[in-house]
């Protein structure tokens, strides 16, 4: 149960100092514009595994880069697809749905509902012209501290190399709210 | 509104990486009455008084607190909160150590996403309101459902601090499985010996008057939730008052009907009027209506006129609905086991001499069918005797588990057959062996060391085969090795598998207990909480939840009383956490997708309004139903729609 694969695998960024040092190596044919990029990604976490799993990746003091700014929420069935498009039409690039395993939610079930709405949102933001590797839903128990950061790096190396959001598609918000 | 924004060195645990006073410099940039304050180690005694002298003196109404993780000491400065005299939910607390200090490298980054952080907390704590603790009166009573062991542990020790309790039991006796045993593993102790005082105590103890004890009843329906649950109970009628009745069984010999007796698994017969078996108790018959010859409208008195007391038997008692209002239920109903017509290479049903284990425990009995005696269908002694274990455990095509308690009765099967029947052979045949524990062994050692023991492991059921040769039965089979060979069986014990009890999956339909995806009472957690089921209030305990032996379903039921005791008590009110979602009754449309999300059924559908309304006492405040209603009719208390919105733009400003 513990090795789920993530919802939207993506392959891995092979190199992560590639950014920083502005090299372009994207594999679509964009021209090399992500290397002082500092993607603005919005987290929404479950109080009960993923939290935990991040703090855990906290006392180990393992490094991860910033741009992940968590929102808490107590399961992850309470994550509104409203929130995920409030996060783009408010700047956000990328967006990370984190939950406790299948089978270990505190409250039994709430993750199977955040990921069945998770595959809804997928669609709707198809239709806002949003790619689909921009939201992602993962697992990360509270013991998973390591995995916490692995899926942080990479959703991070992800959106960055995708590039900023395009101003014209984010601005879905008016008829969600 | 006055805020303080809290910021905790933690040594030099968060300093060392945040620049607290670039923080300060934009925090009080911020529009709004705000105040900024580094405190060293803010959970420590000073800090907390630091922190409480603070909020006092500078009139503050909200706090953000910039420091650990709230899983931490969000309870600790809550706390102090309260004690400043603020509502403890109008504070904001941000992981400033774990989740930023700790884990980011540069020092700028990091006081920048502090820096989000915390003008997301703000942003977000603005629109927070004050939550209070509610507290609902509860009724201390318990239900118990099913009064074998475990069931009538929990009732006496909740009896014994002197609450009521209320016994449901659908058989007309109680003990359960045990009482039917003559001796159990792993000491071979008399099961009756061993449970009457246990009996005898909730039926006549010193607590015994806390205990309302209700034989061939069953529970029909239930109201409420933890605290103030009201139950109707359908008392099916003895037709013998159990108080009067001196326990002669005069009654019985001139009955003139009789039917298969279901204690003994139909292997003799009993009366209309009738105790299942000697010893049972309450030590007083009672009639089954679907035969005595008084419901088919002949006026047969033979028991009555039999009966030395006056009006021990009642002709007109009849069935009653009756209520009672209980704050807590355990659920204790046992288990069954499974069918062994599933498995047809064994014989059952079709051959001779091939009992269950539950059967060969009657036929073991003294007071069973044969009274104690072993022997053929023909009236011969068996020479020799397969025990097939695992049969439909530990296997794909009937069930997976392991029932965990097989191999312990099958040696003492092995102990008590060589003792009533010294030469006998016994085969075992098994799949795996288990018996963890300190004592559990030593029957199997016996059994080992046992010149008329043999034993042969077999993988699949498939390579077993019960087959008749002439007059004699034997067991053909191919061990795990692939040896093919046969063992002679002049009768045969078969070890089910441990099931559900017949009817659990409709009293979880009563009382909205989920069950496991084999059936079994699902517990709330399976090693933290395993006497508790997923409904608040509804704890579990025995075999009801999982195959398990006496000892183990005694502990459930002392695990449970536990809970109970501690949760519910006498006069004290049942405190509700206000992290609950509540329905905008103005906005609900009445669509109900909230029910079916809510884990909990903390939902209830007012028919009349047309609005669903949330039960604070049983939610628990995940929020599925929030984001699910289309409506946006439903507030998720402290984790409000526009609160999420706040910090979501405050992380993103
Ligand atoms: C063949 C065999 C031999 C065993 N030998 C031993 C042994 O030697 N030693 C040992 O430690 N364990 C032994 N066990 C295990 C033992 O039987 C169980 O551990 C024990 O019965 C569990 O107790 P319980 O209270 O959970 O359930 P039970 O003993 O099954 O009691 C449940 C009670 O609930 C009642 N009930 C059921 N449904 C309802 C309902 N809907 N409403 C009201 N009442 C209901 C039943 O009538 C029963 O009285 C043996 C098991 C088997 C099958
Ligand atoms: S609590 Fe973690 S997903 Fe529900």
């Amino acid at each position: 149960m513990k090795n789920q694969k993530p919802e939207t695998k993506r392959k891995k960024p092979e190199d992560k100092k590639r950014s920083a040092s502005g090299g372009a190596k994207s594999k679509s044919s964009k021209p090399a514009v992500n290397g002082d990029f500092e993607p603005k990604i919005v987290g929404f976490l479950c109080n009960w595994c993923s939290y935990a799993g991040a703090d855990k990746a906290g006392t180990s003091q393992v490094k991860y880069p910033p741009n992940v700014n968590v929102v808490k929420v107590m399961c992850s069935g309470r994550v509104d697809p409203q929130f995920v498009m409030k996060a783009f039409e408010k700047g956000a690039d990328g967006v990370i749905i984190l939950a406790c395993h299948p089978g270990d939610c505190h409250y039994k079930e709430g993750n199977y509902k955040a990921a069945q709405r998770h595959r809804m949102l997928l669609k709707l933001l198809g239709q806002f012209g949003i790619e689909k590797e921009r939201c992602r839903f993962d697992y990360v128990s509270a013991g998973e501290g390591d995995k916490f950061v692995k899926v942080i790096k990479d959703t991070v190396d992800t959106i960055r190399e995708m590039g900023p959001m395009k101003k014209t598609k984010k601005s879905t918000s008016e008829r969600t709210e | 509104m006055k805020t303080g924004v809290y910021f905790c060195n933690c040594g030099t645990n968060i300093s060392d990486k945040i620049d607290s006073e670039k923080i300060r410099e934009e925090i009080l940039k911020l529009p709004g009455e705000i105040r900024f304050r580094t405190i060293d180690f803010m959970c420590s005694e000073d800090g907390k008084e630091a922190l409480e002298k603070d909020l006092k003196e500078n009139g503050m109404e909200r706090a953000v607190i910039t420091a650990c993780s709230p899983r931490d000491h969000e309870n600790t400065f809550m706390r102090v909160l309260s004690k400043a005299g603020l509502n403890p939910y109008l504070m904001q607390m941000v992981s400033v150590r774990e989740q930023v200090a700790w884990v980011t490298e540069e020092r700028e980054k990091a006081t920048e996403k502090a820096l989000r952080y915390t003008n997301a907390a703000l942003k977000r704590l603005a629109l927070q309101d004050p939550l209070e603790h509610k507290e609902i009166d509860i009724c201390p009573d318990v239900l118990v459902i099913g009064a074998g062991p475990a069931g009538l542990k929990a009732a006496l020790s909740i009896a014994e601090s002197g609450r009521k309790v209320v016994i449901v039991e659908k058989t007309p006796v109680i003990g359960g499985m045990p009482v039917r045993y003559e001796e159990l593993f792993p000491n071979m102790e008399c099961g009756p010996c061993m449970l009457e005082p246990v009996l005898g105590d909730v039926l006549h103890g010193e607590h015994s008057g806390n205990i309302e004890l209700l034989t061939i009843s069953e529970v029909m329906d239930v109201v409420g939730s933890y605290g103030n649950f009201i139950v109707k109970i359908r008392r099916n009628p003895r037709y013998v008052d159990a108080d009067k009745c001196i326990g002669c069984a005069e009654c019985m010999t001139p009955c003139p009907v009789s039917a298969k007796n279901e204690f003994n698994y139909g292997l003799d017969e009993r009366k209309a009027i009738y105790l299942p078996f000697a010893g049972a108790l309450p030590n007083a018959p009672s009639i089954d209506n679907a035969i005595c010859l008084r419901a088919k409208g002949r006026d047969c008195r033979l028991c009555k006129d039999a009966c030395p007391v006056e009006d021990a038997i009642i002709y007109d008692d009849a069935e009653s609905i009756i209520e009672r209002n209980v704050g807590a239920i355990l659920v204790a109903v046992g288990a069954g086991v499974y069918d062994c017509k599933k498995i047809p290479n064994l014989g059952y049903g079709s051959m001779p001499d091939v009992y269950t284990s539950s059967e060969f425990e009657r036929i073991l009995a003294s007071n069973g069918p044969t009274e104690g005696e072993v022997k053929t269908a023909q009236g011969k002694r068996p020479k020799s005797v397969a025990i097939i274990h695992c049969a439909g455990s530990l296997d794909e095509n009937h069930k997976e588990y392991c029932s965990g308690i097989c191999c312990q009765y099958a040696f003492k099967f092995n102990h008590l057959v060589g003792k009533k029947l010294p030469g006998t052979k016994i085969y075992h045949f098994y799949k795996e062996l288990s018996f963890p524990g300190k004592e559990e062994f030593t029957l199997y050692h016996h059994a080992k060391e046992d010149r008329n023991t043999a034993f042969v492991r077999y993988r699949d059921m498939k390579d077993l085969k019960v087959e008749k040769k002439g007059a004699k039965k034997a067991v053909t089979y191919k061990d795990a090795s692939g040896k093919k060979g046969s063992a002679p069986a002049d009768m045969l014990i078969l070890c089910p598998a441990v099931v559900p009890a017949e009817g659990s999956g409709s009293l979880g339909n009563i009382l909205e207990a989920t069950h496991d995806k084999f059936g079994f009472f699902e517990e709330l957690h399976g090693r933290m909480d395993s006497a508790q089921s997923k409904i608040k209030g509804i704890y579990l305990a025995g075999a009801c939840q999982s195959p398990m032996d006496i000892q183990k379903a005694m502990s459930q039921g002392m695990a449970a009383a536990g809970y109970i005791l501690s949760g519910l008590v006498a006069g004290r009110k049942l405190e509700i956490k206000p992290i609950t979602a509540v329905v905008d009754a103005d906005r609900c449309s009445g669509c109900r997708v909230c029910m079916s999300v809510c884990p909990y059924k903390a939902i209830s559908y007012d028919t009349e309004k047309e609005v669903s309304s949330v039960n604070e006492v049983l939610c628990q405040g995940c929020g599925t139903c929030v984001a699910a209603c289309p409506a946006g009719a439903v507030k998720g208390n402290h984790f409000t729609t526009d609160e999420i919105f706040a910090e979501i733009e405050g992380v993103l400003a």
